[in-house]
């Protein structure tokens, strides 16, 4: 076998990162790599291309029992739930200051008026109508922070067709799983149609909420619950709503 | 404990391989459930069968557990981390393999498949599946085999040369044209590569 240099680690890298060097290559490349770290940044890119191809096959749902056997080797080392619990919350605070950054954002953006209002106790009222969205969605976000619940807050992007044309939107989860989604500058849709949120779980949608863009912002809680989604999605439907997805999504998330 | 559920629910992906480093089975879990599907999936992939993909799945969930430590953000997502694991493995047996199933019918069932089902769910469950399919589609057939052969099969590029009866030299552009246009279908979306 020829000895590594510059021009065999040209020629042998894309196979290096497919895992297709016998093993003599391959541990004569990746000397030549630890002796070179410069161009560590350069496989890595060239592997995430690579690794790739680890999402293309076809989903295959692994039985119950690979659940259990695998956790059966876990459970031995279990640590009290006490801790556990800490540590969660250690790791809560840690992002609280980033989250609640967050939080506070959507408050700004969404809050022209609530501070003035000033009345906490108020803020109770739940998500029920559109016009008033954007009033309660501060309304849960203040009581969450009043109660340092915030660091249990978490915000998910969907992306999308109207993503890439401007628009943002964001899943809100707030403590008690309150979910609220949460979107500006959205096109407006023509009046016999209506944007509609799909929950998606184990390729089964379910319907969680309509709103119509008014060219604003928008605040329209998900009905659904999103412990064990797979997607949340937005399409453009009938008015009304549909009981399926009848179109291509414009805004999605992959949780 | 539903409660707990929840907060696990929460956290990201980063969180909960650092509370695996400690031994937190729950988070554990969290993780299993997050991503065992698409690690059963390639393992099926790469195994063709079950139940060997079901006990490489546990071998590279087994060693997510025992070597939580050694993930580097910096190199790429958990998932991708959990994946490239399940892929190794995958190569180690296959290639560890006395009678290697990895004979001229698999090079047939490796060609170009037709894509799955529009069906709107399969759609929509993972854009970032979608996208890598059809990323994979814009490679021309002679490509696509010759990067399934090796990533998938676990064939070297010395025995794929063999195999397709190609100089090596051929096997190796091949793989770099196939890589190259996969990046480039992202790029030209201005879109990053998915890590």
């Amino acid at each position: 076998m020829s000895e590594m240099n510059h021009e065999r680690f040209e020629d042998l890298k894309e196979a290096y990162v497919l895992g297709a060097l016998p093993e003599e290559e391959r541990l004569s490349f990746e000397d030549y790599l630890a002796a070179h770290p410069e161009r560590q940044v350069e496989i890595d890119e060239l592997g995430a291309v690579a690794g790739l191809l680890a999402f293309s096959p076809q989903e295959q749902q692994p039985s119950p029992e690979l659940r259990s056997r695998v956790m059966e080797v876990a459970e031995p080392r279990r640590v009290g739930s006490r801790s556990t619990l800490a540590r969660i919350g250690d790791f809560l605070s840690v992002r609280s200051l980033a989250l609640g950054a967050a939080v506070l954002l959507v408050i700004g953006l969404l809050s022209w008026n609530l501070v003035l209002q000033g009345q906490a106790d108020d803020l109770q009222g739940r998500v029920q109508h559109a016009q008033g969205q954007v009033q309660e969605l501060q309304a849960q976000v203040e009581d969450a922070r009043d109660k340092q619940q915030i660091q249990q807050s978490r915000t998910i992007e969907l992306k999308g067709s109207w993503a890439d044309q401007g628009a943002t939107a964001e899943v809100v989860l707030i403590h008690k799983s309150q979910i609220i989604l949460v979107a500006r500058n959205l096109p407006a849709v023509p009046e016999d149609r209506t944007c509609q949120i799909w929950v998606i779980s184990d390729d089964v949608p379910k319907p969680s909420g309509l709103f119509q863009p008014d060219g604003n912002m928008t605040a329209t809680p998900i009905t659904n619950s999103i412990a064990n989604a797979d997607v949340i999605a937005v399409t453009v439907e009938p008015a009304g709503g549909s009981e399926e997805p009848t179109r291509d999504p414009v805004l999605l998330a992959t949780l | 404990m539903a409660h707990r559920g929840r907060q696990y629910l929460i956290l990201a992906d980063e969180d909960l391989i650092s509370l695996v480093e400690a031994a937190d089975a729950d988070a554990f879990a969290a993780l299993y459930d997050r991503h065992s599907r698409a690690a059963f999936s390639l393992a099926y992939r790469m195994m063709g069968d079950r139940q060997a993909a079901e006990d490489l799945a546990q071998d590279a969930f087994l060693k997510v557990w025992r070597n939580a430590s050694s993930y580097r953000a910096e190199r790429g997502s958990v998932r991708t981390w959990i994946l490239s694991i399940v892929h190794n493995r995958g190569i180690d047996q296959l290639r560890s393999h006395a009678s290697r199933r990895r004979t001229q019918d698999r090079i047939e069932a490796s060609a170009p498949r037709s894509q799955p089902s529009e069906a709107f769910a399969e759609t929509w469950r993972n854009s970032q599946r979608d996208q890598v399919r059809e990323a994979l589609n814009t490679l021309p057939p002679e490509q696509l085999k010759i990067l399934e052969l090796a990533y998938f099969s676990g064939y070297t590029h010395v025995e794929i040369s063999e195999l397709l009866r190609l100089p090596l030299g051929t096997v190796k552009g091949r793989m770099r044209l196939g890589l190259k246009k996969i990046r480039d279908f992202f790029e030209s979306r201005d879109a990053a590569v998915p890590r």
